[in-house]
C-alpha cells in the first residue's frame, strides 16, 4: 500500500507502528552519525555559530564521505577549503531534516507541509546513501554484499522516496 | 591606439568572465524520478529539459546542469549534496 496521499498542499503518510519505529530509530542512528563528524571539528564557538570552521578533510567513513563530498575532483586546495567552510552548515541541514522525520512520523497520520517533504526527500535519499555504501553497492546494477536484510531496508526506502516523488508531482 | 585599448579590455573581460560549471555524477543510488525532481525544483527546468539531464547523468556518467561564476556554481553544488546528489564545479571545459 503506497503510504503517502495527497491533501492539497500537505501530503499524509501513513505507516505501521512496526515501520514508524523503523524509521524513527534509523533517522535517530543517522543523527549519531552526523553529530559524531561534527564533533570531529575543532570547537571554535564563533566559527560554529556562523556555519564554518568545519574540518578540511574528507571522511574516513565511506558512507559519511558520500552524504559529505568534495566540491571539487582533482583540486584537493579548492576542495578543503570549501569543505572548511560548508561542511558544518550542511551536516546541521541534515540533522534537521533527519529531526522534521522524528517529529512527524511520531503520529499515527503524519501530516506533512511542504517543508517537511522537502526534509523527507533528503533524509530518505541521505538513508539510502548510508546503506549502499555499507551495501557496497558502487555500479549501476550492483545487488549488495549479500546482507538481505539491509538490502530490504534499501529497497523499501528507494519505494518510500519513489512513491513520495509521484504523490507532490 | 584606441584599438589597442578596446582589444585589452575585451581579452581581460574575457578572462574575469571564465564560466564555471555545475556537474552532476551518475551514481547507483538516487532514483531517476528523484534526480530529474531535483533538477525541476531546484533549477526550474521544464520537465523535458529535467528529463534530458537526468538520462545524461545516468547515460554518460555525468552532466553539466548549471554554468556561471564561481560563487553560484559553489552554491548549487551545496544545495545538489542538500539533496543528496553527488555534484562537484569545476572550469568550464577543464
Amino acid at each position: 500500500m503506497i503510504p503517502f496521499a495527497r491533501d492539497g498542499e500537505l501530503v499524509t503518510a501513513r505507516f505501521t507502528p512496526g515501520e514508524r519505529e523503523l524509521l524513527e530509530a534509523l533517522a535517530r542512528q543517522l543523527v549519531a552519525l552526523l553529530e559524531e563528524r561534527a564533533a570531529e571539528s575543532p570547537a571554535d564557538v564563533l566559527y560554529a555559530q556562523l556555519g564554518i570552521g568545519g574540518p578540511s578533510a574528507p571522511p574516513l567513513d565511506p558512507a559519511m564521505a558520500r552524504l559529505l563530498p568534495d566540491a571539487y575532483r582533482g583540486d584537493a586546495g579548492a576542495a578543503s577549503e570549501h569543505r572548511r567552510l560548508t561542511e558544518l552548515g550542511l551536516v546541521d541541514r541534515k540533522v534537521a531534516n533527519a529531526l522534521a522525520v522524528i517529529r512527524t512520523v511520531s503520529t499515527k497520520v503524519a501530516v506533512l507541509d511542504q517543508g517537511d517533504v522537502q526534509a523527507w526527500l533528503r533524509h530518505l535519499t541521505d538513508l539510502r546513501l548510508v546503506l549502499a555504501a555499507r551495501l557496497q553497492i558502487e555500479d549501476d546494477g550492483d545487488e549488495g554484499n549479500g546482507d538481505e536484510g539491509m538490502l530490504d531496508l534499501y529497497d523499501w526506502l528507494g519505494y518510500l522516496q519513489g512513491t513520495l516523488v509521484e504523490v507532490i508531482e | 591606439m584606441a584599438e589597442v585599448l578596446e582589444d585589452v579590455e575585451l581579452r581581460s573581460e574575457t578572462l574575469s568572465d571564465q564560466p564555471w560549471v555545475t556537474i552532476v555524477w551518475n551514481d547507483p543510488v538516487n532514483l531517476m524520478n528523484y534526480v530529474s525532481y531535483v533538477f525541476r525544483s531546484y533549477f526550474g527546468h521544464s520537465a523535458q529539459e529535467a528529463d534530458r539531464l537526468m538520462l545524461l547523468v545516468h547515460n554518460e556518467g555525468r552532466a553539466v546542469v548549471a554554468s556561471g561564476g564561481r560563487e553560484d556554481m559553489e552554491r548549487h553544488v551545496e544545495a545538489m549534496h542538500d539533496f543528496g546528489l553527488w555534484a562537484t564545479l569545476a572550469k568550464e571545459g577543464s
